[in-house]
């Protein structure tokens, strides 16, 4: 029976798991901090996304390191979630309110991420365009959440990471995993708000 | 204490697989030091319901009554849990009886959880000995080990970590954490060591190891403490290093 079998299916879930820290985790991270120069204003802002979209081949660089790990980790993670079932009514446990948490904030992020890749990727990327988006209370809802909730699915994700990569074993070293990506989760947050705050006049 | 006269009971009835179900209400005359099984017990001297009506007696599974078979395991109020080592002073009332989901139906509690079995068959959970000539006494195992590996032997197949599982449903084909804990213990001993290739690899594949979720439900469901969540990081490690080794041999 073993010698039969194809190893693709545990290859495509270490895949899956290895990309959302790299390349996607690493970018979400670069994004948040790279956008708190936003609060230096305008003027500040549309000058470093120009730039950065002068760079040449920036598309190629934004299509493998960006747009295809992102689809990838978003398509088969929407399997993954299929596959998956709610029990917290029988089950009400802390660990099982982050295994639903973490998949709808992966569908919550997916949806994000395609609506804010369309409005300032291929639409006009600039201070005042997100500045306009954010000013409707719904538009600003919308934000916040997608900040937080990609936030989570990341930090979240590296808990798992760790038990996926056989890292944390034992309950105590996933336990002090949980609180140091805790702390993670608050910075990173801190760091996603300022960047929301610098686009609100 | 003294004014409970009465045990009330709410059960899930199925006649058949394919046969609609309906719920049935029990009330019984309040017994110190009562289980499931033993209610089950008193309805089937004189199965009728709360409401006076004439109907069949309620099926379930038992055998060892001392919760080392996993015979008994069914939906009490909401979860997986074995009957006989249920204490009715412990639960809230009317007691909910189910049969447990992630089976298939035989009747009213009683599942066929042939597919915990096929399972072990899956991952090797055994240690081949038998040969044609004596093979003589094999390696000893070190103290160390043994406690632990002791604690993952304790698994009596019942099917708690099946039930409280998310990724254990009809639309996943995940074997779930049991078979997946004795990997390890068959992987530990000494002369299961020998065969360790064939039980990880068969984890790599679909319904093996990746497809775990995390959540974690499982160690907190199983009724003999067993670290599930231990076993499933550890052979996480384990497998990841079979695979990488696999291929950087092919």
């Amino acid at each position: 029976m073993s010698t039969t079998q194809s190893p693709y299916h545990f290859l495509i879930r270490r895949v899956h798991s290895i990309l959302g820290l790299v390349p996607i985790g690493f970018f979400l991270t670069f994004h948040l901090i790279l956008n708190l120069t936003a609060l230096g204003g305008a003027k500040q802002y549309d000058l470093i996304i120009s730039t950065m979209q002068s760079f040449s081949g920036i598309f190629i660089i934004e299509l493998v390191v960006i747009f295809i790990p992102i689809a990838v980790h978003a398509i088969y993670g929407t399997w993954v979630v299929y596959t998956g079932q709610v029990n917290i009514l029988s089950y009400k446990y802390a660990r099982n309110w982050f295994y639903i948490i973490q998949r709808i904030s992966g569908l919550y992020t997916f949806v994000f991420v395609i609506i804010h890749v369309y409005l300032l990727r291929f639409g006009e990327a600039n201070f005042s365009a997100l500045s306009q988006f954010l000013s409707q209370p719904l538009g600003l809802l919308f934000y916040v959440l997608g900040v937080l909730f990609s936030i989570f699915h990341f930090t979240n994700g590296l808990w798992a990471f760790a038990i996926t990569w056989g890292l944390t074993i034992g309950p105590h070293s996933q336990k002090v995993w949980l609180y140091t990506l805790g702390v993670v989760f608050v910075l990173l947050s801190a760091i996603g708000m300022s960047d929301i705050f610098a686009f609100l006049k | 204490m003294a004014e409970q006269k009465t045990i009330r009971l709410k059960i899930r009835r199925q006649d058949g697989p394919n046969k609609p179900f309906h719920w049935e209400e029990f009330e019984i005359a309040y017994r110190e030091k009562s289980n499931v099984i033993s209610c089950l017990m008193e309805i089937q001297k004189n199965p009728v319901t709360a409401s006076g009506k004439k109907t069949t007696p309620v099926v379930w599974e038992c055998n060892c009554l001392e919760e080392v078979c996993g015979a008994c395991t069914m939906n009490i109020n909401g979860q997986g849990k074995q009957a006989c080592s249920a204490l009715v002073d412990q639960l809230d009332q009317p007691i909910v009886l189910e049969p447990l989901t992630k089976f298939p139906l035989v009747r009213d509690l009683m599942v066929d959880r042939q597919i915990m079995f096929d399972h072990l068959k899956t991952v090797h959970a055994w240690i081949p000995i038998d040969g044609t000539y004596n093979l003589g006494s094999g390696p000893r195992m070190p103290e160390v080990k043994r406690q632990w590996a002791y604690e993952l032997s304790k698994c009596m197949t019942c099917g708690c970590c099946m039930e409280a599982c998310p990724q254990v449903n009809s639309r996943s084909k995940f074997i779930g954490p049991s078979a997946i804990s004795q990997v390890r213990l068959f992987n530990t001993h000494p002369t299961g060591e020998m065969n360790k290739h064939e039980r990880l690899a068969a984890l790599l594949d679909e319904g093996g190891i990746a497809d775990c979720g995390n959540s974690q439900n499982c160690v907190r469901a199983c009724p003999k403490e067993i670290p599930l969540t231990t076993s499933l990081a550890d052979l996480n490690r384990e497998t990841n290093k079979f695979a990488l080794d696999q291929w950087l041999r092919k």
